[in-house]
């Protein structure tokens, strides 16, 4: 417990000297009872999480002795004892009201001190807009750059910006002690500061913890802190990466990365998720052939994805409808699934359209996870977990 | 031997409620809150065989990380809420209030029954017209919002039993109501003369507290699932704040019952581990003002501490701040009734009987229950805590092992005057001891599970976790294997156990004093009433195989002042 208050103070005199100020604290490893700590405040959090810790430990430990003390020592010996132990004793009753007052008063102040810390961001903190959907995250940066996993810069705090599309959501990060409720028809907002890049394939968890339906386990991201020059790389290149493919690579070099997103709900090989498989149902072919030729599934005689498509029906070709069903997914659903998906408007150029499309057509160059089998073997080893665009 | 007020122990009662008269019809009909009490009994129990399958299939699910064959997520996520559904809503809230509660509570008084007989048997067949609720909402797909019910999920997006189960909500709330009502006016006008208010047995000021609770609290509950069954049935914008309207709204209305609602569920347990301690300790019990007006504190202050369920909703930071200053408020009640516990075990004559073991169980886990709440009530520190296993295991600590506990142990406190039957003190101990043992296993294992980041409702979850996970799923399998063997000795009392006499723990109070199991009317004549936690005057009897209350020198040592 001793050597974490200096952190501790050196949070509270971080405040004292205003936001530029950044110590630069080093991360605190995992323990018995808490993650690794990586933010600013986590520290101080953690402080008092184990301050509380050893008084619960203390209270507890009281109790129960004394309890199995007088247990053992008040035995019954014989029935018809009868005992006369004291009825009622004012003061140490007063004591005992009065002390537990005392001790959860400090308490209080201190989880008080710390939200206050916790809950507001400095003047110059980094703004990422976040959506949230079933079953996804959605971050978007200050230079029009769009990713599915959350990527920051080291030593500078951040403030997340958080709306919901349908239900509540909330963003956890464990590793950063931060946690807020994502409300539909509100913004919320949450900030942390990184201080140390996360290095390698390591990263930071970040979890949906409201639930949310099927998906809701699935819901959840990776966070990527980089160094500040390597993070503004990242998104100059992440904010022009689709532009930067020629249309006729777009399929197979945007496409599966623009699945990840849809692969919460969506599958390849057939299988049924939240939404209908991209897949055939028999596991061979595409969506692509199976509108073309009618053998999508009907269920309960309802509508099935060929009913919407072909001469004289509402979409003359497959491109129209599949365009419509991301933008409007509400507007042609086939049975059997219910208007779960959330609209894609505004979060996906025309571009990333027509890489989706040409992914759907040419399914059956990839596997059941997205991933290219035409990809020449030297390609596939040069892709960086982190820092590759998303 | 010594006479007693109602009727000398050593010739019972012609009949008992139970052979008092026969047939079906009888029991239907039934205004007798004895029989009544028993109806709620079997039928609190058989809910909790079903909500505990529920919770078995859920941890056996989460031994493995991914997906499984045989549960998918939506039949994972509709057996938690339907597990927590059952348990709060049929089992926890009515288990001792209407089971024990109505059982106890009048021959504890000295009255002959409540104050209003036919409200009473209402109360239980609206109880029953909401578990056919709950059954019709599996029928028409389930539910999978969790017990919660947050929106705008229930209203948009919750499986097709959703409306069924609010509407089982909804009369449940009216079944709680109508009991909590009946037991103020009994409480109030059925009294005895000298069973003043300080003589009246603590469980009674406990059911008395939640009866308040009930009545105040229940109605905001049954306004809350009535707009949510107006706005999913007819597109009414109230919650939904695509139609104008605010999810965190039903949040202060869900949480200002189900706040209260937690003590609803822990306070009656509370007032039997009163009695229990008291009686096993054979010595009185120690402040008894303190703890009485602990119980009326808990009472109001859960009004007022709703908003600590929602830190991180989005609710202004100076409500957060307000809520988590209030909340320590319930705390310190809640810690003086355990050190009063304690103080009644010094100088006591403590036997180790079932019933004394689920007493001293619930010491034990209230304390972990109760001392966990602490880094949830801190703001800070509930941030990183909120909706994950550590608050899991926070609330099973108080709804299961503190709530659950005590209603297992008032079971057994009071289960010879019930059916007039001794069950195998020793499976007693085996079966306290597994739960006990399987208990804590399961629900301690949670509390890392949690503060290491693992989120609740998760049907996936990451590997790292999975270690908690076996622990878990393995003291869920103690309990339940305890719980079974509890099942197993209970029913088989009842066809084969030894005869009880009509005080077989030594208690004082005074549904001791009326055979086991007790005469159609409990008291032939107005029972005279002395200090309930008085024991000077109770004596071991060879001859009836139990203790006996010498009547004169209880009414005499009250009278001379010497009780509190």
């Amino acid at each position: 417990m001793l050597n974490l208050i200096p952190n501790f103070l050196m949070q509270a005199e971080s405040d004292k000297l205003g936001s530029a100020f950044t110590p630069g604290l080093p991360n605190t490893p995992k323990t018995f009872w808490l993650p690794e700590g990586a933010s600013t405040i986590a520290s101080e959090i953690d402080w008092i999480f184990n301050f509380i810790n050893y008084i619960n430990y203390f209270f507890f430990f009281l109790v129960v002795s004394i309890m199995l003390y007088f247990v053992w020592k008040y035995r019954q010996k014989g029935r018809d004892v009868y005992a006369r132990g004291p009825s009622h004793h004012l003061m140490l009753e007063l004591g005992w009201t009065i002390l537990p007052t005392i001790i959860v008063v400090v308490i209080f102040f201190m989880g008080f001190r710390g939200f206050i810390d916790m809950r507001v961001p400095p003047a110059n903190s980094y703004q990422i807009d976040v959506t949230a959907q079933r079953f996804a995250w959605s971050f978007k940066y200050p230079n029009g750059a769009v990713s599915n996993d959350l990527f920051v810069p080291a030593g500078q705090p951040v403030k997340l910006i958080m709306r919901s599309e349908d239900v509540l959501h909330s963003l956890f990060i464990r590793d950063f002690r931060v946690k807020q409720d994502v409300v539909p028809g509100r913004f919320a907002t949450l900030w942390f500061q990184a201080d140390q890049p996360t290095e390698g394939d390591k990263f930071h968890w970040v979890f949906c913890t409201e639930f949310c339906g099927t998906g809701h386990s699935l819901m959840n991201s990776k966070c990527f802190v980089l160094p500040e020059a390597d993070f503004k790389e990242w998104e100059t290149e992440q904010a022009r990466w689709l532009d930067k493919i020629p249309a006729e690579e777009l399929y197979f070099k945007a496409g599966p990365k623009l699945f990840a997103r849809c692969a919460s709900c969506h599958t390849l090989d057939g299988k049924l998720g939240t939404g209908p498989s991209w897949g055939n149902y028999d596991g061979t072919g595409n969506v692509w052939e199976r509108n073309q030729v009618g053998t999508s599934r009907k269920v309960d005689g309802g509508k099935a994805l060929s009913d919407f498509i072909g001469p004289g029906k509402q979409y003359e070709t497959p491109e129209g409808y599949l365009r419509a069903s991301i933008l409007n997914p509400g507007e042609h659903l086939s049975d059997p699934y219910g208007n779960a998906m959330p609209t894609f408007r505004g979060q996906i150029t025309d571009k990333g359209i027509d890489a989706l499309i040409g992914f759907m057509k040419h399914l059956d160059e990839f596997d059941a996870k997205g991933v290219w089998l035409k990809a020449p073997p030297a390609a596939a080893a040069t892709d960086p977990a982190k820092p590759a665009v998303k | 031997m010594t006479t007693l007020d109602a009727r000398p122990i050593s010739t019972p009662a012609p009949d008992n409620y139970l052979t008092h008269t026969r047939g079906l019809m009888s029991w239907v009909f039934t205004l007798d809150h004895k029989r009544i009490g028993v109806m709620y009994l079997f039928a609190v129990l058989s809910s909790f065989f079903v909500g505990g399958v529920m919770a078995l299939l859920v941890r056996t699910k989460l031994l493995f990380p991914g997906e499984v064959s045989w549960m998918t997520a939506d039949q994972y996520n509709k057996a938690f809420t339907l597990h927590g559904a059952i348990m709060v809503f049929l089992v926890i809230i009515p288990s001792v209030p209407a089971a024990l509660g109505n059982f106890i509570m009048p021959i504890m008084l000295g009255a002959k029954d409540v104050a209003f007989p036919r409200l009473n048997l209402f109360s239980f067949y609206l109880w029953v017209l909401g578990a056919i609720c709950a059954v019709w909402s599996l029928l028409a797909g389930g539910f999978d919002t969790g017990w919660t019910f947050y929106t705008p999920y229930s209203t948009q997006f919750s499986a097709g039993g959703t409306i069924p189960v609010l509407v089982g909500v909804f009369i449940l709330g009216f079944s709680s109501i109508f009991t909590g009502l009946n037991f103020i006016v009994t409480i109030h006008k059925l009294r005895p003369p000298g069973m003043t208010w300080f003589r009246m047995p603590l469980f009674l000021w406990a059911i008395y507290a939640t009866a308040i609770i009930q009545v105040l609290a229940t109605p905001v509950l049954g306004i809350t699932v009535a707009l949510l069954v107006i706005e999913r049935s007819f597109n009414i914008g109230i919650f939904d704040p695509s139609m104008g309207g605010d999810p965190v709204l039903f949040q202060h209305f869900f949480w200002f019952y189900s706040h209260p609602a937690v003590y609803i569920m822990v306070l009656p347990g509370m007032g039997i581990i009163s009695d229990i301690i008291a009686v096993h300790s054979h010595r009185h019990i120690f402040g008894f003002r303190f703890i009485a007006f602990s119980s009326i504190a808990i009472a109001v202050f859960s009004f007022l501490v709703w908003g600590h369920h929602m830190f991180t909703s989005g609710q202004s930071p100076l409500m957060n701040v307000l809520f988590s200053a209030i909340t320590f408020s319930v705390a310190i009640p809640s810690a003086v009734k355990v050190f009063n516990w304690l103080a009644t075990l010094y100088k006591g004559s403590i036997s180790l009987n079932t019933p004394m073991l689920y007493g001293l169980s619930f010491i034990f886990l209230f304390t972990i229950g109760g001392l966990t709440g602490i880094p949830l009530a801190v703001i800070s520190t509930d941030i990183h805590l909120h909706d994950t296993y550590f608050v899991v295991a926070h609330f099973h600590y108080v709804m299961m092992g503190s709530a659950l506990i005590a209603m297992i142990g008032g079971l057994h406190h009071w289960w010879p005057k019930m059916f007039g039957v001794m069950y195998s003190e020793f499976w007693g101990r085996i079966g306290c001891a597994l739960v006990f043992v399987g208990f804590n296993i399961t629900f301690f294992s949670q509390f890392m599970l949690g503060s290491q980041g693992m989120p609740r409702r998760y049907y996936q979850y990451q590997p790292e976790f999975q270690i908690y996970h076996h622990i878990s799923t393995g003291g869920s399998y103690i309990m339940g294997l305890g719980f079974v063997i509890t099942a197993i000795y209970l029913i088989h009392s009842l066809f084969a156990g030894k005869k009880a006499p009509a005080n077989p723990w030594g208690g004082a109070s005074l549904e001791w004093q009326c055979s086991s199991p007790p005469p159609h009317d409990n008291f032939a004549t107005t029972p005279r009433v002395g200090d309930c936690y008085d024991f000077s005057a109770v004596r071991w009897d060879e001859k009836e195989q139990g203790y006996v209350v010498d009547t004169e020198a209880h009414i005499a040592s009250a009278n001379s002042g010497k009780g509190h």
